[in-house]
């Protein structure tokens, strides 16, 4: 009990659920550090909207009773998280960052969060997003901007804005993120942590506020990538609720997050990435010199143009996303921020035809991907151009015109993809790059990211705030 | 109109205005650069398939 409060929030999953298992922490202690801090610290941020302190500490107690008792859920029992504010929680707001749900109090949990609070993990409160996941965080949405804790001024992507900043601030030990173009992995590398879309169909999503059903996908975000293993641990799983779910055998993450990469046979697509920052150049290629070190085969491939990916995505969200908002762009469209209207309102000006091409060529791009990678266990690409954007206003309303999205491939084949933090540049923001598995592979994703970690520094850096 | 034809905003214009969609001037302005934008880069997507090439129904990863 004697660890001070900074060093509770600077504890890994996996270092606070040990020492929750030997009774030399308690889930109240842990719970209190990361409340303190909130309260410390989030003005500068604002990455929560709301802070759910009372449940979290009744939480907390219960779990130090049982686990007092010796009963051990999981590896998350007394670990403090937060929630990406689209995922319903039962009697708590869940606003979508949004004017049209800003009084929205679901009556029952999302899967994932029932599967989080049967493994005992403590909500500590739901995070700020893009607006539903997809809108730009602007001024005329009901709650402010999360900001980038390495450099406030700057964004810290998204959309989930709220989850990258929480976790590298150290105002929650992991967070729940949703990934449909690249919204956990966009912000995971700019705030320089660990996040993983898992394959589309292995984690619920039932109860998560939808962006396009044929692409979104739900997943961790966390300090280090074994913590990210250790929470999909809880969260993958069938779901009868959830049409996509997929009937997949249970797999221990956490344990393959330890597994040797010697042999390791990685696709590298540095085609992609020929006009990224310097910065961006030099952390990729130092991060496949370390995981040649460790072992791995890493041998460059040739994958399919990353703008046929880009706007095959783009025109599934954009006709998907329409359909699911149709009625309220039409009944309340100034209830909208001023961008995510706009983005909602596109899908109407395209056409059947238009769209079922794009899902023939998702199936074309899916088949090519595989062929691509045929022999090889992963595939390392980048994961963003360069550092993040500053805020200004106004903002583009289709940001996605300008640059083809790293994320977007993976998400149009529906593979797992994992970004984690490669170092840092020369102005200070965080580095990353992708390791993306065979669908259903998380354990490999996961073997390989952890190793690459362990060999370097890099997590023993954090923004100061 | 062909899909893969960029609009003028004349021509968007009337094509918004049968869109069911309340939408200001400003709107329609930033939806025409939008969809421009869009079509575009979707010369990319092949527009000939096999008339029964069929997309997928409920996508899986695992198939």
């Amino acid at each position: 009990m004697s660890k001070r409060s900074s060093e509770l929030t600077t504890l890994t999953i996996a270092q606070a659920g040990d020492l929750l298992a030997r009774r030399e922490i308690t889930a109240t202690a842990l719970t209190e550090a990361f409340l303190a801090r909130i309260a410390a610290v989030d003005h500068k941020i604002a990455s929560y909207i709301t802070v759910t302190a009372d449940l979290a500490r009744r939480a907390a107690a219960q779990a130090d009773r049982e686990l007092g008792h010796g009963v051990r859920r999981g590896p998350l029992h007394g670990i403090p998280i937060a929630l990406k504010d689209i995922y319903e929680t039962e009697g708590v707001l869940t606003t979508g960052h949004s004017h049209l749900r800003k009084d929205h109090v679901p009556s029952v949990d999302a899967e994932t969060v029932r599967r989080l609070k049967a493994g005992g993990a403590i909500i500590l409160g739901k995070l700020a997003t893009h607006e539903f996941a997809n809108g730009a965080m602007t001024p005329d949405q009901p709650f402010p901007a999360a900001k980038n804790p390495w450099n406030t001024a700057y964004q810290p992507g998204g959309s989930s804005s709220g989850s990258g900043a929480a976790v590298a601030a150290g105002l929650c030990m992991g967070a729940m993120g949703s990934d449909t173009g690249g919204s956990i992995r966009n912000p995971a590398g700019f705030c320089g942590i660990a996040g993983i879309k898992p394959t589309y169909g292995l984690v619920s999503r039932c109860g998560i506020f939808p962006l396009a059903f044929s692409l979104d996908t739900a997943g961790p975000m966390t300090w280090t990538v074994e913590d990210s293993a250790l929470m999909l641990d809880v969260l993958a799983g069938y779901d009868p609720n959830d049409q996509a779910s997929a009937k997949a055998p249970k797999v221990d993450y956490g344990a393959a997050s330890h597994r040797s990469i010697k042999g390791m046979r990685i696709a590298f697509a540095r085609g992609w990435h020929e006009d990224a920052t310097p910065d961006t150049l030099k952390g990729i290629d130092e991060a496949v010199r370390v995981l040649r070190d460790l072992g791995a085969i890493v041998e460059e491939v040739v994958f399919p143009d990353l703008w046929d990916y880009h706007i095959c995505g783009r025109v599934i969200i954009t006709v998907e996303a329409h359909a699911i908002h149709r009625q309220e762009v039409i009944e309340t469209p100034q209830s909208f921020g001023y961008t995510t209207r706009r983005r909602f309102q596109l899908g109407a000006f395209l056409t059947a035809e238009q769209y079922v091409s794009a899902l023939r060529f998702r199936r074309q791009l899916q088949l090519d991907t595989r062929a691509a990678m045929r022999g090889y266990d992963l595939i390392l690409a980048a994961n963003q151009w360069g550092p993040p954007e500053p805020f200004k206003e106004p903002q583009p309303i289709f940001h996605f015109l300008d640059k083809a999205s790293f994320a977007m491939p993976f998400n149009v084949t529906g593979q797992p993809a994992l970004t984690l933090c490669c170092g840092f540049g020369s102005d200070s923001f965080p580095l990353a790059f992708q390791l993306v598995g065979r669908p259903f592979d998380e354990a490999s994703v996961f073997a390989a990211g952890a190793a690459f970690e362990r060999a370097t520094p890099w997590r023993l850096h954090r923004p100061s705030l | 109109m062909d899909d893969k034809t960029s609009p003028t905003l004349e021509e968007f214009r009337a094509r918004a205005a049968l869109s069911g969609l309340p939408l200001t001037p400003e709107d329609i302005e930033e939806l025409h650069k939008g969809y421009v934008g869009l079509v575009r880069l979707m010369v990319r997507i092949p527009k000939k398939w096999d008339w029964a090439a069929e997309p997928p129904q409920v996508f899986r990863a695992d198939e």
